[in-house]
């Protein structure tokens, strides 16, 4: 007990501590020169700026794509119901820095295929896309950022009680109307929800940021901070740059709480009636191919463009002409960072994901079974890293390590930190979702029956919470192997993890190889996931609530 | 104002081959400002037949009229904004994104009513249901009858000639229930709309209906009054549905004409009406309501005008405050409940004499002859 509340505060309040004292540090005491620089400058205020852009044209599509699937899934006969539900899991789970990289590859302007396809054989300069741009920006993050708004909206509009709508319709208000009425209120509190959560993961992802934004001279808040850690580094600016963010973070996630609490009353009603499909008769098909477009542009296109660079001696229109499996040979056996980044990352996200839900587990038991005074605070300081991007995340644990006597900078042990700190809130909601479920008089009638502390807890309790906290791991394990945003600021070369090796390998401008080393990277995380459906069963969607919550990225 | 005429009404959820049709074959005549309840446990079909009125749903056969106006049928079915009812919700569905005026107003709004009008019709409405000074609450802010009686309001400000009532009581607690279903009462009395109303409770159907329509497995079993669907059960469901019943094997030993005598066995021979087709020596079921089983002492001073006697023995009792109820055996080992005044005080294990009042009891073909015979 006392090491989960001890691991808290390592993990997430003296970072951030320190993350406040790095800010008003200056050379001669303390300052606010660091946010009065920050907030004058042309230099950061112009990320800010595209930050904020960026964030709100990814909510607002995310809901114009997001909503509509939504719609269709949960109210309509649309076919193939199942296929858009699968997109939208699968646009969440693909790395959004492998999606950046694919469409580089597809509509970078000189050497795009698409783009030379467009110029070069349709003679159609007028359609070809610059994806270096804010426009290319916002394709390659919305499709990470609209299964948010999907997942809630659907929930939502599934659990409003269907005897809403019927006594609209009784008391004479036709369909439109009653969608207008009392549909779109009831549900818009999830939706705008799902919006702000879209804005949050948005602007949060480094990866995009620099593999998108950066050739295209959009520089927003993590590739700026990014940036002033080239040499000398000014953790001062950083650290008040990072604050800036923080609070752009948390007042969105305020106001996504205080609509997701207005949402309560979708639950509200018990045991009314699902609402009635509504067929669209050959509607249905447009809609369908709607969503079947989301799924090309969200999976198919990035994915098949990938392998097709991989298996390619040179990317270009005519790579079908010499197909090789040179790249992966070149990736797996000569690069030779390639199978320590493997290893790191496999090791740093079971360490994590394990490490996470056992804190969870125990900070959970706590608040919801003990009468420990002040046991809500441990609740709400374990959901902080929700409102702190990876990259702050990481300037955080940099001035707080460099300032101890232990040196952690540059091992995996500072990963790992790193990455349990960020998913912890994940690890806290799986396990209080799983412990609330778990009625106490189930504990209770154990006890009086003689069975100890240790013994409920062994035969009752933890046997109940395993398949909510197996799903919590997973929730944490997938995003840890794919983890960018911190792990850019904090790795060195014996701690190397997959994704920045991508990263770092597309930085030298090897194409080809980084492709290889893409789809490598998404078979070990399918091969994760995979496995782990088939030892955990149909249990994760039954948890599967905390994902809703969503973490930065 | 408006009766009801169904037809010929079937409805199958799924597919026809797997499920059993939840209404099947359904024919009813509801009649101008009656208040008509169907009654049935639950998934007797009793709450899609009130679907099926609503126009919520459409029927797979068979027709529904309202005042001779088509308005259900296979392929063709007015939908509900166009039919002019009221519907209250098993769960109230109460809008919680509004407060209770605005809950009340949503259907004169959609009417255009002017507003001062509108103001008055909610607020009269909302004092018919004793909800006064409450307009600016949202639901969460009220308590489960008041919810209810928001839902009661908001559908009859907009004056429906029918009102459908899905087990609108079934969520109050037994003092408030009792209280509401009074006041149900008196509005259907006062306002002359027809009351459509779906229970399982059948004392709340016996309580408040005119007509009573029991369901059972898609089924219409017996339509009748309270009166005649207690007293007199149309079969062995609807007997044993409507209230206890010692339901108990028995034999016909001679028939005359249209009554008869059955043998229960250990000396109770009972002679009663027969439905018709029954020869002696058949099988059959007696139904004896509990109320209608008298007790004296051994002597033999019961009821001079029961018409049956027979010896047993007290097994159990249960005192339930306005009447006991003894669990007595009889000397073929059959056990049989009765009901009695609390000043009637008989102790475990006494010997009584019982006396059955056979004006107030049934007979059914059992029911491996009666499987036998269709």
């Amino acid at each position: 007990m006392g090491a989960a509340i001890l691991a808290l505060f390592v993990l997430v309040l003296l970072p951030l501590c320190s993350l406040l004292l790095g800010s008003i540090r200056g050379e001669g005491g303390v300052t606010i020169g660091h946010f009065v620089e920050a907030l004058s400058s042309r230099l950061y205020l112009k990320p800010l700026y595209n930050s904020l852009i960026l964030g709100v044209l990814t909510g607002l599509f995310s809901v114009l794509i997001g909503l509509p699937m939504a719609w269709a899934v949960s109210r309509t006969n649309i076919p193939g119901r199942r296929f858009i539900r699968m997109t939208a899991t699968l646009s969440y789970l693909s790395p959004p820095f492998l999606l950046a990289i694919a469409y580089v590859n597809l509509l970078s302007p000189n050497s795009g295929l698409i783009n030379v396809f467009l110029r070069d054989v349709l003679d159609a300069d007028w359609l070809t896309f610059n994806i270096f741009s804010m426009a290319g920006l916002v394709l390659v993050t919305v499709p990470h950022t609209f299964p948010y708004v999907f997942l809630l909206a659907s929930s939502a509009l599934q659990s409003v009680d269907a005897s809403y709508e019927e006594a609209a319709e009784i008391l004479g208000a036709g369909k439109v109307r009653t969608a207008l009425l009392i549909t779109a209120p009831l549900v818009a509190p999830a939706i705008l929800s799902g919006a702000l959560l879209a804005f949050v993961n948005a602007i949060a992802l480094f990866g995009s940021q620099a593999i998108v934004g950066l050739p295209g001279r959009i520089v927003t808040l993590p590739t700026r901070i990014y940036a002033l850690f080239d040499y000398p580094p000014e953790y001062g600016l950083a650290s008040a740059l990072s604050l800036l963010f923080v609070a752009i973070t948390v007042v969105a996630l305020y106001l996504q709480r205080s609509f997701l609490a207005r949402r309560s009353y979708v639950t509200l009603g018990g045991k009314g009636s699902r609402p009635q499909l509504v067929d669209l008769g050959w509607a249905r098909w447009v809609l369908f191919g709607v969503c079947f477009i989301v799924f090309l542009v969200a999976i198919a296109a990035p994915y098949a463009a990938l392998l097709a660079v991989s298996v390619s001696k040179s990317w270009g229109l005519d790579f079908w002409k010499s197909l090789t499996l040179a790249n992966y040979r070149f990736v797996l056996f000569q690069y030779d960072v390639t199978q320590r980044a493997i290893l790191n990352s496999l090791l740093l996200a079971v360490l994590a994901a394990t490490l996470v839900v056992g804190i969870g587990a125990v900070i959970g038991w706590i608040e919801l079974r003990t009468k420990v005074p002040g046991r809500r605070y441990l609740d709400y300081v374990a959901l902080i890293p929700m409102g702190l991007p990876g990259i702050v995340m990481a300037v955080a644990l940099i001035q707080f390590w460099l300032a101890m006597p232990i040196v952690l900078y540059g091992t995996l042990t500072i990963l790992l930190l790193a990455y349990a700190g960020r998913y912890i809130p994940l690890g806290v909601r799986a396990a209080n979702t799983a412990l609330r479920q778990i009625d106490s008089s189930l504990e209770e009638s154990a006890r009086i029956l003689g069975a100890r502390w240790s013994t409920t807890m062994r035969e009752v309790t933890l046997p109940l919470m395993r398949p909510g906290l197996f799903a919590g791991w997973l929730l944490v394990f997938v995003p840890s192997i794919q983890e960018l945003s911190a792990s850019i600021l904090l790795f060195s070369s014996s701690s190397i993890t997959l994704a920045v090796a991508v990263y770092n390998l597309y930085e030298t401008g090897y194409i080809e190889p980084v492709a290889a080393l893409a789809i490598i990277n998404v078979l070990i995380i399918g091969a994760v996931i995979w496995r782990a459906n088939k030892v955990g069963g149909a249990e994760i969607g039954r948890a599967g609530g905390a994902r809703h919550e969503g973490v930065a990225s | 104002m408006a009766g009801i005429t169904i037809e010929a009404l079937s409805k199958t959820y799924g597919s026809h081959d797997t499920d059993a049709a939840a209404v099947d074959d359904l024919d009813l005549a509801i009649e101008d400002n009656q208040f008509v309840t169907l009654l049935g446990p639950s998934g007797c079909g009793k709450t899609t037949t009130l679907r099926l009125i609503a126009g919520y749903i459409m029927p797979d056969a068979g027709t529904i009229h309202v005042d001779g106006r088509l308005v259900s049928s296979p392929g063709s079915v007015v939908s509900p904004d166009r039919r002019g009812m009221g519907m209250v919700f098993q769960n109230y569905a109460v809008w919680p994104h509004k407060t209770v005026f605005e809950n009340v107003a949503f259907g004169p709004k959609l009417r255009k009513i002017a507003a001062a009008k509108l103001r008055s019709q909610v607020e009269d409405t909302l004092g018919l249901v004793n909800l006064t000074g409450l307009e600016g609450r949202y639901p969460n802010e009220l308590s489960g009858g008041q919810q209810q009686r928001v839902a009661l309001a908001r559908s009859l400000v907009v004056e429906p000639e029918i009102l459908l009532l899905d087990e609108p009581l079934s969520n109050l607690d037994a003092k408030l229930r009792e209280h509401m279903r009074h006041e149900l009462k008196q509005l259907q009395r006062r306002t002359g709309i027809t009351f459509v109303y779906v229970t399982h409770d059948q004392t709340e159907a016996l309580a408040l209906s005119d007509r009573i329509a029991v369901m059972h497995a898609g089924r219409l079993q017996q339509y009748g009054t309270p009166y005649e669907v207690y007293a007199k059960p149309a079969n062995r469901l609807v007997a044993d549905f409507m209230g206890l019943v010692n339901l108990m094997p028995a034999t016909v030993a001679a028939v005359r004409g249209e009554r008869g005598v059955v043998d229960l066995g250990a000396g109770l021979r009972l002679d009663l009406a027969l439905p018709s087709g029954i020869a002696a020596g058949e099988r059959v079921e007696v139904a004896i309501r509990p109320e209608n089983v008298r007790l004296g002492t051994e002597a033999g001073d019961g009821d001079a005008h029961a018409h049956a006697h027979a010896r047993a023995e007290i097994v159990d009792r249960t005192f339930l405050g306005n009447l006991t109820e003894y669990y007595l055996e009889l000397g073929s080992g059959q056990t049989v409940r009765a009901q009695t005044h609390p000043r009637q005080e008989f102790a475990i294990g006494d010997r009584v004499a019982i006396a059955v009042d056979t004006s107030l009891c049934s007979v059914f073909r059992s029911e491996k002859d009666a499987a036998q015979a269709a």
